[in-house]
């Protein structure tokens, strides 16, 4: 009962942040100079024209009025203008782009795969990876092998996604032409294409992330190989890979699921610089689009939407935590 | 491992001094931080001595009939030491010597901002705990929430330019950097709370705020300083990240980030004009990392692992 | 609204930035039969093109389009009038479904056309005239708003009219038979022709067309219709069975299909359409070739031959705000022609100044038919700083002018432009502070006047339509001030206005241009704006795309003439 009631609580306080997200990104842009409505306005753009088109886009109200009429969308949907050329944007409704003439939803969806693609196999290889090293350079603890991971670790943490990215475009894609400079291809169109263009973002990607994992799992893995279990496994004669595999493994993997959910929830949200970068048409760039055009509901909506996907990763971490850590469940 | 005695200073700096020196990288990072530092205050100076200056248009250095740098490797020479940017001719050199000054100085002052926020929110927060307690959880949670690459985006466009620029970011991502600091700092306060000295000090009747300010917060200082140390480098990414979105610091002032925002399409035809400046921004994040790490291990091993993330 | 306005707003307006290749030898006499040479071929029938564009968004509605009459949304519809273009000519204004460009029977306020016999929808349905009036009524509609309006401020009786959706027509419009329109216009026009050009006279079926995406599947009168949309990814159009190429003379429609390919990014289309991959060779890029990617071209000889650049282009010029403090006054703004150093900005721009374009003295741009040289202000192209100071010294500045705000857009290498600007005009002892937004948030400070203005901007003009009216009255006129308008410089002048009504309403063409250089002088006089270069635009495409060229403008290629080879 007990639980059932945190995962209540903690649900209301994720909509809460929602709430607030979706109230301040709203208010801040539209303190903007410019006037959403002008851009569908037609050239040469009359006074006239321009407050039909406002009328119709619902941006003859003011702006807390509009955050009122947003927020009942979600529920009930909206209907833009009357008659023959309604516009109609279904339940939930996240806002219309008037400029795309499509629904926030919708729009977001288009471009997931991308991000989605674009996230999960890196965020796969940097937790394999950098688990696998972090365990390497624990059980290595001291040697050579232990600094140099070490030293790359820090490389990694250090080094920006967009100047990696651009380094290996310039080496990999240019100079040695091996893989694509840049753009993104279905997996349902050729999955070979879709994992050769996908191939270094996904390397980029994994090296910086995976640079923390490195130092938690090697962090993690002293920590339990000091265990008493561990002490007792190996005292009965357990093969050395038992040992390691089976009993240490487990429990250096599990903290690190804290950390992994929050990494590609932000992820998920949006990897705006790495999108840039590669030229991936993601939900990231589908966000700087929307600043760049000034489409204030699509804005809204992939704001939200990247907020959402931190929201859900906390509460999911949380959750998972809970279940797995069952001290850790009341507080 | 905070120090034992909680009233005198001069144990703590030679415990730092100690710290950096036993550790190689750390050395390392703190020669490395000292020669950026050295070079963002000299700048202007180099400035004058060289004659180069980041702003002044210099078409002899290019090559007319392209618009590059005249010469090879982006134009370098005795006279334009990293070379020249293509179509300007402004020398390389100058923009990463006054970036530096850019970088540091949003970097520095806005952690200085989030720190100083975060230990007196932070600190507050685990030491009185309650209604306050929870406010504060779940505005860091809203701010961690918040995608603050949009939000910035957005605030450029509406600040006005008379607004500077410098001073916008460093508040902005002052702001968006208290809740992880407080986050340290809380946990630490829980710690010292629980510690004689502070009992002492309340059953003594003394007030809250001078427990807390007299007792508490000078013993937070060892992962204040860890804290702020890695929060420097991720500000100055920041920073850098925001150029390179074009949503920094404006033209003409140099900044890494534009620079290497710049550089991206010469990538192919002057590839040194992206080397310099990512190089530097590379070079000056792992100095503070190095270091960051090295008073972490020495300082606060138990942060090390709450403050990786 | 976006599908076509934002390429096209780009496409006309933000010249900024466009580039050109032009080697020391003059591209302008290469351009047009480069790409014929280098393919060894004449254009044929059949194959499929394909259309490398940086937007995501397209749609082919001819009420929410701002196309030129010569790009994608000609492929797929007709007007009543359109360009002829052709290498190394003006553009010509010609019947397209009409049998002439409009004859008025008096002193230009009624305009009369006729279709030609024998025109369809792709569905097999005739073209009526009703259908020509329903789309134009259609563009009134608050939801079919974004597109080219010059019509909606011209017909009579036109104000508040909301579209036909709801039973109101609009009376001006009359189609007294199936084959015939008569425009009934508030005020004598005689650009009516031209206006008859912009993509709303293209005809909706009479009662259809109330759906918002009636642009991903409109009913064609061009040569193609839209066969597949994916969106965000890709356009695939194929021919209409029901276009009559005999009553068409400006579409060969050579291709058999044509994809327009969505979100390229301009830098790696150049560089894959280079590069000539097996895939690219049938493709050319929409967007400029940056002056990075200029670079890398030029010294790759197969690609070189492939690069087309159009001899002129763009009027790129620095607004001054004539309504801001020391700029109100005439003689300080007279102190910015010579402060400016526009050989900097052609560098800024392209690399040199061959690239870039030629030095701009006049506001009427290269191409127009009736343009005229001249400069009122003669100096070098470096400027001169040192006259620059004595004017402004004689104005009351002494000390120069500090702190003014410059206004730029982030696309097309605005940046890079505008700190050239800045760096030449602190010579003259004028400190600017640069403010660089994003294109569409430019374009909105530049359209609405607020408290909060700017004192420069950087703008580049192309006109909607070659007249020089089209060049004129946008950026000078005073209607043109904020409410969605473009005159950047605030510049208001009762004698200016008046000039530019007198000339619109004049109907024979070259006592219309003789009035309209007049304007050009007259505003030139008052220097609201320092005209910089007329930007060349440089386009690549694949060897195997034949017939590839620029007209004298607009300085785009024409996609309706484009073939492939097999």
């Amino acid at each position: 009962m007990a639980s059932a009631r945190y995962v209540l609580l903690r649900l209301a306080s994720g909509a809460g942040v929602l709430l607030v997200v979706a109230f301040v990104t709203f208010a801040v842009f539209n303190l903007l100079p410019s006037d959403p409505a002008q851009l569908s306005c037609g050239r040469p753009c009359t006074p006239e024209n321009l407050a039909l088109a406002k009328g119709f886009m619902g941006l003859d109200h003011p702006w807390y009025q509009q955050f009122g009429q947003f927020l009942a969308g979600i529920v009930t949907g909206r209907t833009f203008g009357t008659g023959a050329t309604a516009v109609v944007c279904p339940a939930p409704c996240f806002g219309y782009s008037f400029q795309e003439t499509a629904p926030v939803v919708q729009l977001i969806a288009d471009r997931l795969p991308v991000t989605v693609s674009l996230a999960l196999g890196a965020a796969v290889l940097w937790l394999v990876v950098g688990v696998a090293l972090g365990v390497v350079a624990a059980l290595r603890r001291g040697t050579a092998v232990d600094h140099l991971l070490g030293g790359l670790s820090v490389v990694g943490v250090s080094a920006p996604v967009y100047l990696l990215g651009l380094l290996g475009i310039l080496l990999l894609g240019f100079t040695l032409d091996v893989v694509p400079v840049s753009g993104y291809v279905a997996l349902t169109q050729s999955p070979l294409d879709w994992a050769w263009h996908l191939v270094l973002p996904w390397i980029v990607l994994a090296l910086i992330n995976g640079a923390v994992y490195v130092r938690l799992a090697r962090g993690q893995m002293l920590e339990v190989l000091s265990e008493d279990y561990i002490r007792t496994a190996r005292a009965k004669g357990l093969r050395e890979r038992t040992v390691v595999g089976k009993h240490a493994l487990r429990n250096v993997t599990l903290p690190l699921v804290t950390l992994f959910g929050l990494d590609l929830g932000g992820l998920l949200g949006g990897a705006v610089i790495t999108e840039k970068t590669f030229g991936m048409p993601g939900v990231g760039s589908l966000l700087l689009d929307a600043v760049g055009q000034l489409d204030l509901p699509l804005l809204l909506g992939t704001t939200l939407f990247a907020a959402f996907l931190i929201v859900v990763a906390n509460i999911v971490v949380d959750l998972v935590y809970g279940f797995l850590d069952p001290r850790a469940r009341l507080t | 491992m905070a120090g034992p005695d909680p009233r005198r200073g001069r144990w703590r700096r030679s415990a730092l001094v100690r710290a950096v020196v036993e550790r190689r990288p750390a050395t390392v990072g703190a020669v490395l931080i000292a020669g950026f530092v050295l070079l963002a205050l000299a700048a202007p100076l180099i400035s004058r001595i060289t004659g180069q200056d980041p702003y002044t248009y210099d078409k002899f250095a290019l090559d007319p009939a392209t618009g590059l740098p005249a010469g090879p490797l982006g134009g370098i020479s005795s006279e334009h030491w990293f070379g020249v940017e293509p179509l300007t001719g402004r020398d390389v050199f100058a923009m990463v010597a006054h970036g530096a000054r850019t970088s540091f100085l949003i970097g520095v002052l806005a952690t200085a901002l989030a720190v100083v926020l975060g230990v007196v929110i932070g600190a507050s927060a685990g030491y009185l705990g309650g209604w306050w307690d929870r406010v504060v959880g779940w505005t860091g949670d809203v701010i961690f929430g918040f995608p603050y690459l949009v939000f910035m985006i957005a605030l450029s466009a509406v600040a006005p330019p008379q607004v500077p620029r410098t001073l916008l970011l460093v508040v902005a991502i002052g702001f968006f950097g208290w809740p992880r600091v407080a986050r340290v700092v809380r946990s630490a306060t829980l710690g010292v709370a629980r510690r004689d000295f502070v009992r002492a000090s309340q059953v003594m009747g003394s007030p809250t705020w001078r427990t807390l300010t007299r007792r508490v917060v000078p013993n937070l200082w060892g992962p204040v300083v860890v804290v702020a140390t890695l929060s420097i480098p991720e500000r100055i990414g920041l920073e850098a990240a925001l150029s390179f979105l074009g949503v920094g610091v404006r033209p003409p002032t140099p900044s890494w980030g534009r620079s290497i925002s710049d550089a991206i399409a010469w990538v192919q035809t002057d590839p040194m004009l992206l080397v310099f400046p990512g190089l530097a921004l590379f070079g000056a994040t792992l100095a503070f990392n190095l270091l960051g790490d090295g008073l972490r291990d020495a300082l606060d091993p138990r942060t090390a692992r709450e403050g990786a993330h | 609204m976006n599908t076509h306005s934002s390429p096209s707003r780009r496409l006309v307006l933000a010249g900024l930035g466009a580039t050109s290749f032009l080697a020391a030898c003059g591209a302008n006499e290469r351009q047009g039969s480069g790409s014929g040479q280098s393919s060894g071929s004449t254009p044929t029938k059949g194959g499929t093109l394909t259309v490398l564009v940086s937007s995501t968004s397209t749609n082919f509605d001819p009420a929410k389009s701002q196309s030129l009459a010569i790009t994608s949304l000609g492929l797929v519809h007709r007007r009543l009038t359109t360009w002829k273009v052709e290498s190394g000519k003006p553009a010509e204004l010609v019947p397209d479904l009409a049998t002439d460009v409009g004859t008025t029977s008096d002193d230009g306020t009624t305009w009369t056309f006729t279709l030609k016999d024998g025109l369809m929808f792709s569905d097999g349905s005739p073209i009526r005239a009703a259908d020509v009036k329903w789309g134009l009524e259609r563009s009134f509609a608050a939801s079919f708003s974004g597109g080219l309006t010059y019509h909606k401020d011209l017909l009579a009786g036109a104000a508040g009219y909301t579209g036909p959706f709801e039973g109101a027509r609009l009376a001006s419009i009359a189609t007294p038979d199936e084959k015939t329109l008569v425009f009934t216009l508030a005020r004598p026009y005689g650009d009516w022709g031209w206006v008859a050009s912009t993509p709303a006279f293209a005809p909706v079926p009479e009662g259809k067309g109330a759906e918002a995406d009636y642009g991903l599947k409109p009913l064609a009168s061009g040569p193609y219709v839209v066969s597949a949309v994916q969106q965000g990814v890709k356009i695939e159009m194929s021919r209409n069975e029901h276009w009559s190429a005999s009553t068409d003379d400006v579409r060969p429609a050579y291709p058999d299909s044509v994809v327009f390919s969505l979100g390229q990014a301009t830098d790696v289309v150049s560089q894959r359409l280079a590069a000539d991959s097996s895939a690219d060779q049938t493709a050319f890029g929409a967007g400029f070739v940056s002056p990075a990617q200029l670079v890398q071209v030029s010294s790759n000889p197969s690609a070189k031959g492939r690069l087309v650049t159009s001899e002129s282009g763009a009027l790129a010029f620095l607004a001054l705000n004539t309504r801001r403090g020391p700029l109100q006054d005439v003689q300080v703004r007279k102190a910015f022609q010579y402060a400016v150093d526009k050989a900097a900005f052609q560098v800024a721009t392209a690399g040199t100044a061959a690239l870039a374009g030629e030095v701009a003295t006049t506001l009427i741009t290269d191409g127009i038919a009736g343009r005229e040289e001249f400069d009122l202000y003669p100096t070098d192209p470096s400027g001169d700083p040192a006259k620059a100071k004595e004017l402004l010294a004689a104005a009351g500045h002494p000390q120069g002018l500090s702190g003014l705000k410059l206004l730029v857009s982030q696309s097309n290498n605005g940046p890079a432009q505008a700190q050239a600007v800045q760096a030449s005009l602190a010579k003259a002892g004028i400190g600017v502070d640069l403010q660089v937004l994003d294109e569409d948030a430019y374009y909105a400070a530049i359209n609405t006047v607020n408290a909060d203005e700017y004192d420069l901007a950087l703008a580049s003009w192309q006109p909607d339509f070659p007249s020089p009216n089209a060049n004129l009255q946008p950026l000078f006129a005073t209607s043109a001030i904020g409410n969605g308008g473009y005159n950047s410089a605030r510049y208001s002048s009762p004698s200016v206005d008046a000039a530019i009504a007198t000339a619109q309403a004049t109907v024979d063409t070259d006592a219309a241009a003789k009035a309209w250089v007049a304007v050009d002088k007259a505003v030139m006089a008052d220097s609201p704006v320092v005209p910089l270069i007329y930007t060349r635009n440089s386009f690549l495409r694949g060897s195997k795309v034949t017939n590839f060229f620029i007209g004298a403008f607009p300085a785009y290629p024409n996609y309706l003439a484009v073939g492939v080879s097999s």
